[in-house]
């Protein structure tokens, strides 16, 4: 839903401040030069809210509260003061006809939007709407610990992706790190003191700018108290101590919504490569079968007749990968593409082991699947033999 | 005893310099220096008298239990660094729109600093409004109040800039 918010100020150049503010905001800015003029504009559009000065020519500003105040549409349209009009006796004039909230001029647009923030859920613009971010798209990751050891291990266990991650040894430097440059992911450790990762949680949720920011409770495993309270609080994910990187990358990426599958398929030539990882842990082999059938799809929809599937890369055979790449090859057969196997002498041995994987060939490298495939039709089926 | 006469000149220094300190702190991030002062009766040169570049003047009033109103000097490049910064927009930007703009900008500003100005005054008892602001341009003109106002001009070093807060209470009269 796009709120309305109506500024309602002679100062055009307030105006355009409001609008600056908002701007990175999903939200709609009317705009209105006096008190007439924003009764008019308040009836036409019921905006979420309305931003009121007080000092305007043909109606002021007072005036103007105390007639939405007594229409019966429009006295639940929230109302928030911007106004020079500080003094104690007035502030509480006004207030008494029923504000929201005041706010003094000279303002800052941070505090601004903060203000409206409690009123409406401002959301922000997403920069490309229409285009998922991509696990090799840069990130900006705050990591709120007071320990050095552990910042520069989630930095060296991150270090392969193109994330940025930066450390913050207090709640008060995170939210200055959050302010000045909203990470894209918050990872707070619950060991700082005096429950301050908690706080700093709820700060964090209430800031606009950072109230939908993935926040992820590091703790160590044993804690499960700890553990249990971050999840009640809202964290969006729980990550333990020790460490593990690969499992922290999974859910950064899937937190922040990131289409991970160039990781495990790419478009080569005339061909599509399916690629399965070193370790296909459960998450892993998920993400692969997730992707599984719609690459598939697009590969055919692309105009491309075959598929390599290399596994060269896997340390050891188990249930998990069995099932995945049948599922795979029979998602071949069922789009009518040739495929190709590519293995290593351990994993072309272990096949031999199980009934299901017996028949299996392989290709002995991705060059030679690649130019092989589909070129007879008996290699069409050279997976399966 | 009369309002005008009850309010010292260092309390009226003191809200001067809290509200323009504030404003352009806050709206420009620039933190403008008191300088001196000037005059404590009608006879105090008008500060846009004694420079000739021109200039740009925000005017805003107060009125009720004091009255008065506040001229806040900006020389033009000033008012347009001033205009652009709060406005987000380039000086190329700026000479598109016109002055126009300026004149809102700096009346805007004019308003906040005055706004700060009599919230002082308000809180310490004397409560008043503010008016809608006006601009006066030019170069070379002075202002001259009338002979029984009382005026306090306070100069302000910010950036390279001058700003000057020219305020005129009116003399309580029994009426």
């Amino acid at each position: 839903m796009r709120y309305k918010v109506l500024t309602v100020d002679d100062s055009k150049t307030v105006r355009i401040i409001v609008k600056k503010a908002f701007k990175s905001f999903d939200c709609e800015i009317l705009e209105a030069g006096n008190g007439v003029e924003g009764l008019a504009v308040a009836a036409k559009e019921m905006p979420d809210l309305i931003l009121l000065d007080v000092t305007m020519p043909v109606m002021d500003g007072v005036e103007m509260l105390t007639k939405l105040k007594s229409d019966s549409a429009l006295k639940g349209i929230p109302v928030i003061m911007l106004t020079a009009e500080g003094g104690r006796d007035n502030v509480l004039k006004i207030a008494k006809i029923g504000v929201r909230d005041y706010l003094v001029k000279p303002f800052k647009e941070e505090v601004l939007v903060e203000k409206c923030g409690r009123v409406i859920d401002l959301k922000p613009l997403s920069d490309a709407p229409s285009k998922t971010k991509s696990i090799f798209d840069p990130a900006d990751i705050l990591v709120v610990e007071d320990k050095p050891a552990i910042v520069q291990q989630i930095q060296d266990g991150l270090k392969h992706t193109p994330w940025k991650v930066r450390g913050a040894s207090t709640q008060g430097e995170a939210i200055d790190a959050c302010s000045k440059s909203p990470p894209d992911v918050v990872v707070v450790s619950l060991s700082l003191p005096e429950e301050s990762a908690f706080t700093l949680f709820r700060l964090i949720r209430t800031n606009v700018k950072t109230k939908y920011t993935p926040v992820f409770a590091l703790v160590v495993k044993t804690e499960t108290t700890q553990q249990q309270q971050a999840q009640t609080l809202g964290f969006t994910s729980i990550i333990t101590k020790p460490i593990d990187a690969g499992e922290l990358e999974s859910k950064i990426a899937k937190a922040m919504n990131l289409d991970t599958s160039q990781r495990y398929y790419a478009m080569e030539q005339d061909c599509l490569v399916m690629r399965l990882p070193e370790n296909c842990s459960p998450a892993v082999l998920a993400e692969v079968a997730n992707y599984l059938k719609p690459k598939f799809t697009e590969a055919v929809d692309a105009g491309f007749s075959k598929i390599v599937i290399d596994i060269h890369q896997i340390r050891s055979l188990h249930m998990g990968v069995i099932k995945l790449l049948m599922q795979a090859m029979q998602t071949c057969r069922d789009l009518a593409l040739n495929f190709g196997l590519v293995g290593n002498p351990h994993i072309i041995s272990e096949c031999k082991g199980f009934e299901d994987t017996r028949s299996w060939t392989f290709y002995e490298s991705i060059e030679e699947a690649k130019s092989s495939v589909g070129k007879s039709s008996s290699a069409q089926l050279a997976g399966v033999s | 005893m009369p309002a005008t006469a009850e309010i010292s000149e260092t309390l009226i220094r003191e809200y001067i310099n809290r509200a323009v300190t504030d404003v352009f702190k806050t709206m420009l991030g620039r933190e403008p220096s008191f300088s001196a002062q000037a005059g404590l009766a009608g006879d105090a040169p008008s500060p846009t008298s004694e420079s000739a570049r021109p200039q740009v003047v925000g005017t805003v009033g107060f009125i009720g239990d004091i009255n008065g109103l506040i001229y806040l000097h900006l020389d033009v490049g000033f008012a347009r660094l001033c205009t652009c910064h709060l406005l987000g927009m380039s000086e190329a930007e700026l000479d598109e729109a016109g002055d126009e703009v300026i004149n809102d900008a700096i009346g805007e500003l004019t308003n906040m600093t005055v706004g700060g100005f009599k919230n002082g005054l308000c809180d310490a008892g004397y409560p008043c409004k503010l008016t809608i602001p006006s601009i006066l341009r030019g170069s070379n003109f002075s202002i001259e109040p009338i002979s029984d106002a009382i005026r306090h001009i306070y100069y302000f070093d910010c950036a390279e800039h001058r700003v000057v807060a020219d305020i005129l209470m009116k003399a309580d009269d029994s009426a």
